[in-house]
């Protein structure tokens, strides 16, 4: 043990004091490619902003997403005339459509919720790759659920407000006002949270694009 | 002058000729493999652009050419379902119109990718609208397919009936042509991802 020690030190002795000819450096060229690429300040200062409108932009996802279900949740509507039998009321339970996007943007809505831990981890350390690529993949998937929902709920709303002749389809907006109101918003709102998803998508994009 | 050379002890030599080539062959391998693993990405984006325009362009066919005329007819009408009657149809039609030129459009890019690894501007632009297309295309195929659940089941609520029973040929015709939109749909979800995975891996 010891034998190994003072060799070690008289091999750096040795090529310290090698004199004039042999005054080499002692290249190491191997060592070098261990250092890891230092990123310059400026992509990293970037990519921080990047992450902090990412997290800003999910909130405001967050918050679409979650107007978007809880307004066609409590959409419901009572008109204040009844015959013997029927008490005419409208609510978001009577078409699966409605029901389909109630769930959909709540699922939306979870889904961001627990990706804003992810978001924290992107602004802490802006070089990762990994939660990024995560974000970038789970974000076009909310992308794709929340439009279905969006154009579903739409294409319905619209049958609602224009009926359909040939089809025999009348528009039930006609006598249900408040009801298609409420239902209309809740699609504005979801389109918004698809607007929102669009761009986080983007920035993730860019932020993967330096990621070194 | 005697210089003494110390002997290194037969392990420390062995340990410091494993790290050397180790090191050495590490740098090579992700000098090689990398540009390769990016070109086998593109190479499975450009193929699945060419399916997903095989998709949208049969949906947006399958959808415009349908039309059926019941063989009974009143005196006053006539029993005619066209797509063009639920403007929600022809909003598909459109939107895989649409779609099916944006990829036709971007196939130069893809093959541009295919060639060059370290485009990654493009990528970007490409992961972007991509986005905004597949965006644009899963609202048409939602609000056909919510036309056509009702078209089959009908709404009691709403005094809605269920066309299909009449039409029926007319009701094949379109739910099958939304088969081709929804794997489009997929196949634009695993392009972002492959573009993802390209954009990420490091360069040195």
């Amino acid at each position: 043990m010891k034998n190994a020690e003072s060799s070690a030190i008289n091999v750096a002795s040795e090529t310290t004091n090698s004199g004039p000819i042999g005054k080499k450096k002692s290249t190491t060229p191997l060592l070098a490619a261990e250092v890891p690429i230092r990123p310059d300040r400026g992509t990293h200062r970037m990519k921080r902003g990047l992450a902090i409108f990412d997290i800003v932009l999910r909130i405001g996802a967050l918050s679409s997403a979650l107007a978007a279900a809880a307004t066609m949740g409590t959409s419901g509507q009572t008109l204040p005339f009844f015959t013997q039998f029927f008490q005419f009321e409208a609510s978001y339970d009577d078409l699966p459509t409605f029901q389909f996007f109630v769930i959909v943007m709540g699922i939306v809505a979870g889904y961001v919720v627990l990706s804003i831990p992810f978001s924290i981890v992107c602004i802490i350390r802006p070089h990762a790759a990994g939660p990024r690529l995560l974000l970038l993949i789970l974000d076009s998937v909310a992308l794709a659920l929340s439009t279905a929902a969006a154009g579903a709920a739409a294409a319905v709303v619209a049958l609602a407000h224009s009926g359909n002749s040939s089809t025999n389809w009348l528009a039930v907006c006609n006598q249900f006002g408040d009801f298609c109101q409420q239902a209309s918003g809740a699609v504005v709102g979801s389109f918004a949270a698809v607007l929102l998803f669009l761009l986080l998508i983007l920035f993730s994009a860019l932020s993967l694009k330096n990621a070194h | 002058m005697h210089i003494e050379r110390p002997k290194q002890t037969p392990s420390q030599s062995f340990q410091k000729k494993m790290k050397a080539t180790m090191s050495e062959s590490s740098e090579l391998k992700s000098s090689k493999t990398k540009p390769g693993v990016n070109r086998g990405l593109s190479i499975l984006d450009f193929i699945l652009r060419l399916a997903a325009i095989v998709g949208t362009l049969g949906s947006a066919i399958a959808m415009g050419t349908t039309n059926q005329t019941l063989p009974f007819v009143t005196q006053f009408i006539q029993f005619r379902a066209e797509y063009n009657d639920i403007p929600m149809f022809t909003f598909f039609v459109v939107a895989n119109a649409i779609v099916s030129g944006y990829l036709v459009l971007s196939l130069p890019f893809s093959i541009f990718h295919i060639l060059r690894n370290r485009a990654h501007g493009t990528r970007v632009l490409l992961v972007f609208l991509d986005g905004g297309m597949m965006a644009l295309l899963t609202s048409g195929a939602s609000a056909a397919a919510a036309i056509v659940y009702l078209a089959h089941k009908g709404n009691a609520k709403t005094n809605w009936l269920a066309v299909c029973q009449q039409f029926n040929s007319f009701c094949e015709r379109i739910s099958g042509s939304l088969i081709g939109s929804f794997a489009a749909i997929i196949l634009f979800l695993v392009m972002i991802f492959l573009s993802g995975v390209a954009l990420s891996h490091r360069r040195r």
